[in-house]
């Protein structure tokens, strides 16, 4: 009987039913839309931040003083120390290793560049990995460059391919000697002797700094070039980190030890820096505090702010949904005035209101689901570039919060049912 | 006029005939008009605030001399730094004039007073116009220091690299100039300086020691002189593309440019953020005339025998219709009123939640706010037209 008189509250009234179900669905899909963005988002914001470069510097330990001005170092080729480029793979071995976005090892010297029916021009010389493919330990591949570290520089052409006679050109330098794509230059270091062969300008780029009016020729060249093969002098990385709290700001050395493996395994930019010293044996791993303390604060602020959208979009969801199940029910005041003249308890009349209520929930629950799951998508890839991934969690609190909204939205109006006298309300007062 | 005084009648009895429905329908223009207005008023402030948040990024303009990308020997002269407005609108713009030279150091230890200064070592010095270039290149500082007693010495902050090469310590003395300590030294040439901190940059700061701008000047006879300009300009950023443009037109002589690593980066946040925050409010309006609707349509179909009756004795279908209309607008303005002033007040905390300090709440957001939920009132009460088919007689013979 219970069973019949709930289909029977279906089929009689398949509109009102539709409407409630298609409100119920379309405030669920929102909520789910907000809900699976914003789970999804932190980790997305967290790489949309490193969009602005890398956050941590490695330099060799026994390095005499830099001399730089204006990104040139003015120390001779052979003053200070490098550090090996074998170790760079262990990078990916660390307990973040995930969180390692990229990494990128520069050669720096000042070279003499002889650009095609031109004179020899005392340059700076940069050498790095574009996209350069790193052997890890356990056999894998890692492809990394400054295109990773660096995302912000621009290439017009393309960049060099490695082992080959190929070099990218600064903008300006490009623009002040004439070079354009296609063109060769002569590199040469210390006292030249002989014109060298030349190199192939595959590119120009342009970075908005001090690489501008530079040269940029692969690892390997710029590591012949200098002979210094297989070595480095800097090393950016760019990791995924979360923002330093007063817990990550503590010194590691006084923390307890509970406390301390709390704080390794927390991707704090100063754990992750101590990962990597442990790797890479005689670097110096320093914080970029631009980028890193910047990328904290904002971060921090804009992850409560979507947090709180999230819970607004969340509670204007509810009361969709409560309003649309509170209306189904005051309209069906006869129904339940009858029930009542016939005999039916309130809390029988309760019990099948709310059967009724849970059931729409639940289908409706499950059809916002779905169709949440597509805007998420849709929102996802029109404002991060990335559709969010499957969560159960979201489905769960969405089916839990269609249940809780519709049964709380019918409650008032179910008790004020319960108090009706069904003589007025059969006689259509 | 007492067709204007029936109508009133009418809609204060349409609204009155059912306390619960009433509540329901207020409930949901009221709480929807406070989200949407909470959420306005902080797209616009939060926008805003993100921006002024870039702050902690530092720098992102510097002013060069024209073609001396790589080379240190073109300098700006000191004027320009009085050439370039404070305020963008009603933001702050940072700036900071500083002077670059390579020269020689040597440390006078305060933990061991008795010895002779060390070697001297040649370091960058970068010497800066005013205090904000603190603010411009953000750091964190490792050691600090007052000086004690007077003291006639300049006061300066190491980076920390440098402090470690030279095992440099705060309240240490440097000694500044071209051939210390030599025979050829020449007495116009040296200074010493104070060592009121060290402070990690994690960039080429690193390496230098920050010394007063005149000092540097006066050292390098470089009078009236500085390498490059660093600036802070807040804003969105067309702003802060806009500004260098103007900027460039007025410096002629300088080369003004964008550090592309932070305005990008900012740029491409900011859309992010805006994006959200405006898909939201979009997301909150549809929900709320959803809401409307399914009330709507319960009245549409409680209200078939008032509307029969009406056609019945005279009632136009056009004139049946305002008086709806009228009412759903009344409803939307009621709770737009008072919603909107509960969103706008709940914007203000939230602010000081998300961003520290109180949103400044903004008078436009709130007609805005209100219209928008009287619009979706009427949008809500589309069910409403029902009515219009209805034919009394089927009406009054009970007919569905």
């Amino acid at each position: 009987m219970f069973l019949r008189l709930v289909a029977d509250s279906f089929s009689r009234r398949p509109r009102h039913k539709l409407l409630t179900g298609a409100a119920l669905a379309l405030g669920m899909a929102v909520a789910t839309a907000a809900l699976s963005v914003s789970l999804d988002v932190g980790d997305r914001l967290a790489s949309e931040f490193r969009s602005l470069g890398a956050n941590l510097l490695v330099t060799p330990q026994a390095d005499s003083l830099p001399l730089e001005i204006g990104g040139v170092d003015y120390r001779p080729v052979n003053a200070g120390a490098y550090l090996p480029e074998s170790d760079l793979g262990k990078l990916k071995t660390i307990f973040w290793r995930n969180n390692i976005v990229g990494f990128a090892p520069i050669v720096e010297i000042q070279a003499h560049v002889l650009p095609m029916g031109g004179t020899w021009l005392e340059t700076p010389l940069i050498g790095t990995w574009a996209e350069h493919e790193v052997s890890l330990p356990d056999g894998r591949t890692f492809s990394t460059g400054v295109t990773k570290t660096n995302p912000w520089w621009r290439i017009d052409g393309r960049w060099f391919s490695e082992n080959t006679k190929e070099c990218v050109v600064g903008t300006e330098f490009a623009m002040k000697n004439g070079v354009k794509i296609g063109d060769s230059l002569s590199i040469a270091t210390g006292g030249v002797t002989k014109i060298p062969a030349p190199e192939k300008v595959t590119g120009i780029l342009s970075s908005g700094g001090p690489e501008d009016n530079a040269v940029i020729v692969s690892l390997a060249r710029a590591q012949v070039l200098a002979d210094k093969p297989s070595q480095y002098r800097k090393l950016y990385v760019s990791a995924l980190t979360k923002p330093e709290d007063d817990f990550g700001r503590r010194d590691p050395s006084t923390l307890a030890p509970a406390d301390y493996d709390r704080w390794f395994c927390t991707p704090y930019i100063s754990s992750i820096a101590l990962q990597i010293r442990q790797v890479l044996p005689g670097a110096d791993v320093r914080v970029i505090r631009r980028v890193a303390d910047g990328e904290g604060a904002i971060l921090t602020r804009v992850r409560t702010l979507l947090w709180l959208v999230t819970f607004a979009s969340l509670l204007a969801a509810a009361l969709a949904v409560g309003a649309s199940s509170a209306a189904s029910v005051i309209e069906r005041r006869t129904e339940i005035g009858l029930m009542k003249a016939l005999g039916a308890g309130s809390g029988t009349v309760g019990f099948l209101l709310a059967a009724e209520q849970l059931l729409l929930a639940f289908v409706g629950g499950g059809l916002g689901y779905a169709l949440g799951i597509l805007l998420a998508r849709l929102v996802g890839q029109k404002i991060f570039g990335v559709a969010p991934g499957f969560s159960f969690l979201v489905l769960a609190v969405t089916i839990g919060l269609a249940a809780i909204v519709t049964l709380l939205g019918s409650a008032i109006p179910l008790r004020r049912a319960s108090r009706y006298e069904p003589a007025p309300i059969l006689r259509g007062e | 006029m007492p067709d204007r005084k029936m109508f009133w009648r009418i809609i204060r009895r349409l609204l009155s005939a059912n306390r619960g429905r009433l509540f329901v329908i207020l409930l949901a223009l009221g709480a929807g008009a406070a989200i949407t207005s909470a959420l306005l008023n902080l797209q616009v402030d939060a926008k805003r605030r993100l921006t002024t948040e870039f702050r902690a990024f530092g720098a992102n303009v510097i002013i060069a001399p024209r073609d001396s990308r790589g080379s240190t020997s073109a300098t700006l002269h000191q004027s320009i730094l009085q050439r370039i407005p404070t305020r963008i609108g009603s933001n702050e713009i940072f700036s900071v004039g500083l002077l670059y030279a390579v020269m020689d150091v040597a440390v006078d230890s305060h933990a061991r007073p008795q010895d002779v200064p060390s070697k001297p070592t040649p370091v960058v010095l970068a010497g800066y116009s005013t205090d904000t270039y603190r603010k411009l290149l953000p750091s964190r500082t490792l050691e600090s220091s007052q000086p004690t007693g007077w003291t006639d010495m300049s006061l300066c902050y190491a980076g920390s690299n440098v402090a470690r090469r030279l095992n440099l310590h705060a309240r240490d003395s440097l000694f500044i100039g071209y051939h210390l300590g030599s025979l050829y030294a020449d007495v116009a040439t040296q200074a010493q300086c104070f060592v009121q901190g060290i402070d990690s940059y994690g960039g080429p700061e690193d390496n230098h020691i920050f010394v007063n701008l005149e000092l540097i000047q006066k050292l390098e006879h470089l009078q009236g002189r500085l390498s490059v300009v660093e600036l802070r300009i807040p804003g969105t950023p067309q702003e802060i593309s806009a500004y260098i443009a103007s900027l460039q037109k007025s410096l002629p002589d300088a080369d003004v440019r964008p550090i592309r690593q932070f305005t990008e980066g900012e740029a491409k946040i900011y859309n992010r953020i805006s994006g959200i925050l405006s898909a939201t409010v979009a997301l909150v309006l549809v929900l709320t005339a959803l809401c409307v609707m399914a009330a709507m349509t319960n009245v549409a179909m409680e209200r078939r025998n008032d509307v029969g009756l009406m056609k019945a004795i005279g009632g136009a279908t056009r004139r049946v219709l305002r008086l709806f209309l009228a009412e759903a607008a009344l409803l939307g303005l009621t709770g737009g009123v008072l919603g909107a002033a509960i969103g706008i007040l709940l914007s203000m905390w939230l602010g000081k939640e998300v961003f520290g300090i109180a949103a400044r709440p903004r008078l436009i957001v709130y007609p805005v706010s209100v219209a928008l939920t009287i619009i979706v009132a009427i949008a809500g009460a589309y069910p409403l037209r029902r009515l219009a088919n209805i034919r009394p007689a089927a009406v009054f013979r009970g007919e569905a």
